[in-house]
């Protein structure tokens, strides 16, 4: 231990007094809370240096506000709420955190929110917190995601079917959060629009036969079957037995089906009939900036929530910026940073940023993973594109409204 | 770090600890006293936090629920509905013998969670359950966790006082006969069957209180909470550390594990951050020694059971 490590802790048991007091070179610290034991345990880490990348390079190209570094303190919220709430009671009241990035998880989302931040008036954005039930938490305008809600995309598929005059389908889904929040809000959309669903049935994982399934759902007399599921798990399974049997004509999958998988084991010649949704990042130049950053650091930019983990903290940076690093003008500035109009800001363009922000410029960020424009609940719509496949790869065909 | 941080900070880490020590108390009844191995613990915990849940939230369309009663109404149909379907268990695995027991009931913990998991339409399945009061929840932050902490420090102290007085009572003794020499006490005529039963449903129930107050608490549900890591084992250990077959043993139990496992962070977080993510992973392996060193150094736990004699002497 050197001394400047003995000095940092001094200067955090002391940390209290001298953020109250209104220094120049004033630290501001925010918290990272993440799945980093428990059920996601594999992702967390990546996610957890993505976001410290971004702090990273606002240290970098000149800190925050007047020059002062932003600090973070990272909490195990493992996934569960009982430790979610135990990690972010910390970062609130211990580190006295102005904002969090994360929980990761949807449930450890609900109860940190609930019971900690909303209550203390702290700032949330979750990088990957994807359930539905995110959108209702009364939340006084402080919790935000960068990962668009499961609804959006299953919703987006099911206008996106009828515009193109699919109005018969038969659903097969994963049973699980994803497949069943997937199918469950498309299957709404679609019938609201005036589609009918002639088979709809949840599926376990990891069985050796679907056929039974199969023939179940064909009965229905649809000659396209929408498949909730991944592409390198059973879902390549249910479409090779589709397939060799011959039950339907046409297949759509969401981005978890979008998957290399199902072309090299199924081959391109019969995927003729093969399409997929998934989003996609709209501000590319940003992201090519955030993969060559992350690769540079020695991260893994194609692992999952990545891009929302990065955009999430850096976000969070921005609207501390903007609001004087004033605790309760954040949610404001958060807004106001992230929507259009205003000077676009590339992910890493912190400098450029910090100097229109002090300028007294509008800026509105344009992140990896999209350009993030608030919903009234905090939410982002999510940007989908409707894919073929093409070669050994897919290929855009329609943007998805 | 200042006063009003650390105070606040403290009133949460009680209000869970109280939340623990009820399921502590409840596995106390079961295991302390009657010698029922019950390792599916999570699963009465989610019933309890489920009932309550469904009954006091506000409606959705999705779900069952919305009725919007009481939250009072809720934690005692908590109380009973654990109870409920504790006692059909009971009836068919306490014929079983303690491993075997314990087998059973983990599948059955499993079985809850699975039912949760994928019955959306009565538990909001993966989504969970949103919208759930808070008592006070309407005041500022800190006067809200206190007034929290105020129902669960009576609720402890309540559960407590009936559990000791229970057990303190000749129903207590019997138990205890029935756990130490179950064909001894068969042959005094005890019904052991019966008697095993009742301890079984009563530890369940208080179970199902600490799950609806937990719920009330993060004013959410969702099946993440019932994992058996942290809703079971958790709360074995606890029991183990304290001293099973002491209630006060079972409290303070809960309190020295919850104080390590979340204290320990705050130590980590002074390193370096790097270092700080990787010592994250250590404060499972430390509960994991904590648990070790008891068992080897001191089988009884930090407060032992009291002998029968001394405990009637004292009263």
């Amino acid at each position: 231990m050197n001394k400047k490590t003995l000095a940092t802790l001094v200067g955090s048991l002391l940390g209290a007094a001298v953020l109250a007091s209104p220094a120049h070179a004033q630290n501001v610290k925010i918290g990272l809370l993440g799945g980093i034991s428990g059920p996601i345990a594999a992702m967390a880490p990546s996610m957890l240096d993505a976001s410290r990348l971004a702090i990273a390079q606002v240290n970098e190209q000149g800190g925050i506000l007047n020059g002062g570094k932003l600090d973070v303190v990272v909490g195990d919220s493992a996934c569960n709420p009982q430790n979610a709430t135990d990690a972010a009671t910390k970062a609130v009241n211990i580190d006295r955190v102005i904002a969090t990035v994360g929980p990761h998880c949807s449930g450890a989302v609900l109860a940190a929110a609930n019971s900690v931040t909303v209550p203390a008036g702290v700032l949330m954005v979750t990088p990957s917190g994807t359930s539905p039930e995110i959108t209702k938490i009364n939340d006084k305008d402080l919790v935000y995601r960068t990962v668009p809600s499961d609804d959006y995309q299953g919703r987006a598929l099911a206008r996106t079917l009828k515009a193109r005059g699919i109005d018969k389908v038969a659903v097969a889904y994963l049973n699980n959060d994803y497949g069943k929040g997937l199918a469950e809000s498309f299957k709404a959309e679609y019938e609201a629009n005036g589609g009918t669903i002639a088979g709809y049935s949840g599926h376990e994982d990891g069985k050796a036969s679907y056929r039974s399934d199969l023939a179940q759902l064909a009965r229905g007399g649809a000659d396209t079957l929408v498949i909730f599921d991944y592409g390198d798990g059973t879902g390549l399974t249910i479409l090779r037995q589709a397939l060799e049997n011959n039950f339907f004509k046409t297949f759509i999958g969401a981005d978890g089906m979008k998957s290399e998988a199902v072309i090299r084991s199924l081959g391109e010649q019969n995927l003729g009939g093969f399409f997929a949704s998934a989003p996609v990042g709209e501000a590319s130049a940003s992201l090519d900036a955030f993969r060559a950053a992350f690769s540079a650091a020695g991260g893994n930019p194609d692992a999952i929530f990545t891009t929302t983990s990065y955009d999430a903290a850096f976000l969070v940076a921005l609207a501390i910026e903007k609001a004087g690093g004033d605790k309760a003008k954040l949610a404001e500035s958060l807004r106001a940073v992230a929507s259009a109009p205003g000077e676009p800001i590339m992910a890493g363009e912190w400098a450029k940023a910090k100097q229109l922000i002090a300028e007294g410029k509008d800026i509105d960020y344009k992140g990896a993973a999209g350009d993030h424009e608030f919903d009234a609940a905090g939410d982002v719509p999510g940007n989908y594109a409707f894919f073929k496949v093409s070669g050994s790869t897919y290929e855009a065909i329609a943007d998805m409204k | 770090m200042d006063l009003l941080g650390l105070a606040n900070y403290a009133v949460f880490m009680a209000i869970l600890i109280g939340i623990y020590a009820l399921l502590a108390l409840g596995l106390n009844i079961q295991w302390g006293f009657t010698g029922l191995f019950n390792a599916g613990i999570a699963g009465f915990f989610a019933i309890g936090a489920y009932t309550s849940a469904i009954l006091t939230s506000l409606p959705a369309a999705h779900r069952l629920g919305g009725f919007e009663l009481p939250m009072v109404l809720g934690w005692v149909a908590a109380m009973l509905v654990a109870a409920a379907i504790a006692w059909p268990i009971g009836k068919i695995c306490l014929r079983f013998r303690s491993d075997y027991l314990a087998i059973a009931t983990i599948g059955i913990a499993e079985i809850i969670r699975l039912v949760i998991r994928t019955e959306g339409w009565l538990t909001g399945g993966v989504r969970g359950i949103t919208g759930i009061p808070r008592p006070f929840g309407e005041l500022p932050y800190m006067q809200s966790q206190l007034a929290f902490l105020a129902i669960v420090v009576v609720l402890v102290l309540l559960a407590y006082m009936l559990v000791e007085r229970q057990v303190n009572a000749p129903w207590g003794r019997m138990m205890r006969a029935i756990r130490d020499n179950e064909n001894a006490a068969a042959a005094m005529g005890k019904r052991v069957a019966d008697r095993r039963l009742q301890a079984f449903v009563f530890g369940s129930a208080l179970m199902g209180l600490a799950g609806a107050l937990f719920v009330h608490f993060n004013r959410s549900i969702t099946p993440e909470a019932i994992d058996p890591m942290i809703a079971t084992f958790l709360i074995w250990i606890m029991l183990i550390l304290g001293g099973s077959g002491n209630n006060r043993g079972a409290i303070l139990g809960a309190a020295a594990i919850w104080i390590i496992w979340s204290v320990s962070e705050l130590l980590t977080d002074r390193l370096p951050t790097e270092v700080a993510i990787q010592a994250k992973y250590a404060r499972v392996f430390i509960i994991g020694l904590t648990l070790q060193l008891v068992l080897r150094f001191r089988p009884e736990g930090i407060v032992p059971e009291r002998q029968a004699g001394a405990a009637s002497s004292r009263r």
